[in-house]
């Protein structure tokens, strides 16, 4: 437990050390290319004007309604399947590290949360130029956004942690996840709007990352989250953190067997 | 005061390997291996014993009971055959692997140095290298500054710290991953035989660098098959077989008793 606890804090403690990691992965992705990490918003851009439209034409409704709120998502929606992914292969990919020099496991769950808040931070120059297009103008609830974004980080960071100790024992699990991931995506309001969901609207309901992408989405487009939203995540991130706690005790010291 | 206290200490190693798993134990393969434990335990000095954990799967058992103090100034080299235990013994050292039983407790700091090109990217240059590596020894910024010009000096590599190190020779790449590493001040330092990497001509330069650096150090702790290096650095040494701990003494006393057990 104590030794749990201060993997943790530990691992958080070395904000600094795990920003350094993570930068130095993305120079090294994208060393020797001319553009460099301009690629991550480049790419981003070309997909949401191709899904924005797509969009548009598939649900019937307006370029201006769908290319800022398909943006706004796909967004979120890199951010939370990319962490999930990253965790499911955090340690498998940092093995040499883990048994050659000492530190806290959750020091590598940092690197992986500030590794994907600096690709978000890349990709959210697109929605900005899109919502300058467009004039979409965000009401006052875009004063509790940095709280929801804060809050849905803080609730992926355990279901990346857990997902990282099973997946280094069990080595099928990072594939599972990725086809789980894929199939949820049609089921997560992205390309839609819920309630064209109609009467089978209780699969977006249902699904907590509708409520993830909601808590950052509804602000950006000028609205606001609902209670709804809010409780949801907040509930999954306490209940979450308050079993992978216990999950993390039991296993953190048996992870370094397993690589 | 430095010290490092390890009672009774097993580090069990699961195999896991999926094609075995589910099979294992339908095909009678665990009683094989604890027969083949039986018919060897008398002939072979190489490996860990194979045995059965808790739950009834194979286990390496890397180390077995091992117990020891280790105090300040103490200068300690690990004989023993390849799979006796040495690396996962330094690796406990270094809090790496938490015995699945036993406790190990150290107080100072333990850096182990086993790979020194760890965390080494081709195509950044020499100086985010030493960056990359000085952060992942745990030094802070300042004190990277402040190591920044005695590497240069060391490894002569002058204008070539600006260049990405993809461009570097074998011997200029050693030369730099060895400045880093040396350029730590560790509490209590622990290494695997990192000496035997490298090319003759640069020992010699190196070697009044990697005296002061093991002097400077409180407890080294060096695993190696090297009798004059152990000789040179060691005061003390631990002969470890089959994962238990057979010898642990002045330094003269356990090498006789590991040349005499190698002697057909």
């Amino acid at each position: 437990m104590n030794a749990c606890a201060d993997d943790l804090r530990i691992g958080i403690c070395s904000w600094q050390l795990s920003q350094f990691l993570a930068w130095q992965d993305i120079k090294q992705r994208y060393r020797r290319s001319t553009l460099g990490p301009v690629w991550l918003t480049l790419s981003f851009g070309i997909q949401m004007l191709t899904m924005g439209v797509l969009s548009s034409f598939l649900f019937g409704s307006s370029l201006e309604r769908s290319l800022p709120y398909v943006c706004a998502g796909m967004l979120l929606w890199f951010l939370i399947t990319q962490m999930i992914n990253d965790g499911a292969n955090l340690f498998v990919s940092t093995a040499r590290y883990i048994t050659q020099i000492k530190c806290p496991l959750t020091l590598f769950l940092m690197q992986a949360i500030w590794r994907n808040l600096i690709v978000a931070a890349h990709n959210a120059t697109i929605y900005l130029v899109v919502a300058a297009l467009l004039v979409v103008i965000p009401g006052p609830g875009i004063l509790l956004l940095p709280l929801g974004l804060v809050l849905v980080i803080i609730c992926l960071a355990w279901v990346a942690l857990v997902s990282a100790v099973v997946s280094a024992r069990y080595r099928d699990v990072p594939v599972m996840i990725q086809n789980i991931l894929n199939i949820l995506f049609w089921f997560t309001p992205l390309m839609y709007f819920p309630e064209q969901l109609g009467s089978k609207r209780f699969l977006a309901d249902f699904n907590p990352f509708t409520h993830m992408i909601a808590l950052v989405r509804a602000p950006l487009l000028g609205g606001a989250p609902s209670l709804n939203d809010w409780l949801a995540v907040l509930a999954l991130t306490v209940f979450g953190w308050a079993g992978t706690f216990l999950f993390f005790a039991r296993f953190r010291a048996r992870v370094v067997y397993w690589l | 005061m430095l010290s490092i206290v390890a009672k009774d200490i097993h580090v069990e190693f699961p195999i896991y390997d999926h094609h075995m798993r589910s099979l294992k134990y339908t095909l009678g393969l665990g009683q094989i291996a604890k027969g083949l434990n039986r018919f060897t335990a008398g002939k072979l000095n190489v490996g860990g014993q194979i045995g059965t954990g808790e739950r009834g799967r194979v286990v390496i058992k890397a180390l077995d009971g091992v117990s020891f103090e280790i105090q300040e100034g103490d200068r300690i080299g690990l004989l023993g055959h390849n799979g006796s235990g040495k690396t996962t013994l330094l690796r406990a050292l270094a809090g790496i692997y938490e015995p699945v039983s036993g406790t190990i407790h150290a107080s100072g700091r333990v850096v182990p140095l086993f790979d020194l090109q760890l965390g080494m990217d081709l195509d950044a240059t020499g100086i985010e290298n030493i960056w990359m590596r000085g952060k992942l020894l745990g030094l802070s910024t300042q004190q990277i500054k402040d190591a920044l010009d005695d590497i240069a000096e060391f490894t002569d590599l002058g204008e070539y710290l600006y260049m990405p190190i993809r461009a570097y020779s074998m011997g200029m790449m050693v030369r730099l991953a060895f400045a880093i590493s040396t350029a730590i001040t560790p509490e209590i330092l622990v290494l695997d035989e990192m000496i035997a990497a490298g090319d003759a001509a640069f020992f010699a330069r190196a070697a009044a660098r990697l005296k002061s650096f093991l002097s400077r150090t409180g407890v080294l702790v060096i695993a190696s098959h090297s009798m004059p290096m152990l000789r040179e650095w060691c005061n003390k040494g631990m002969l470890l077989e089959r994962g238990k701990l057979i010898a642990y003494g002045p330094l003269d006393d356990v090498v006789d008793r590991y040349e005499r057990a190698a002697a057909p």
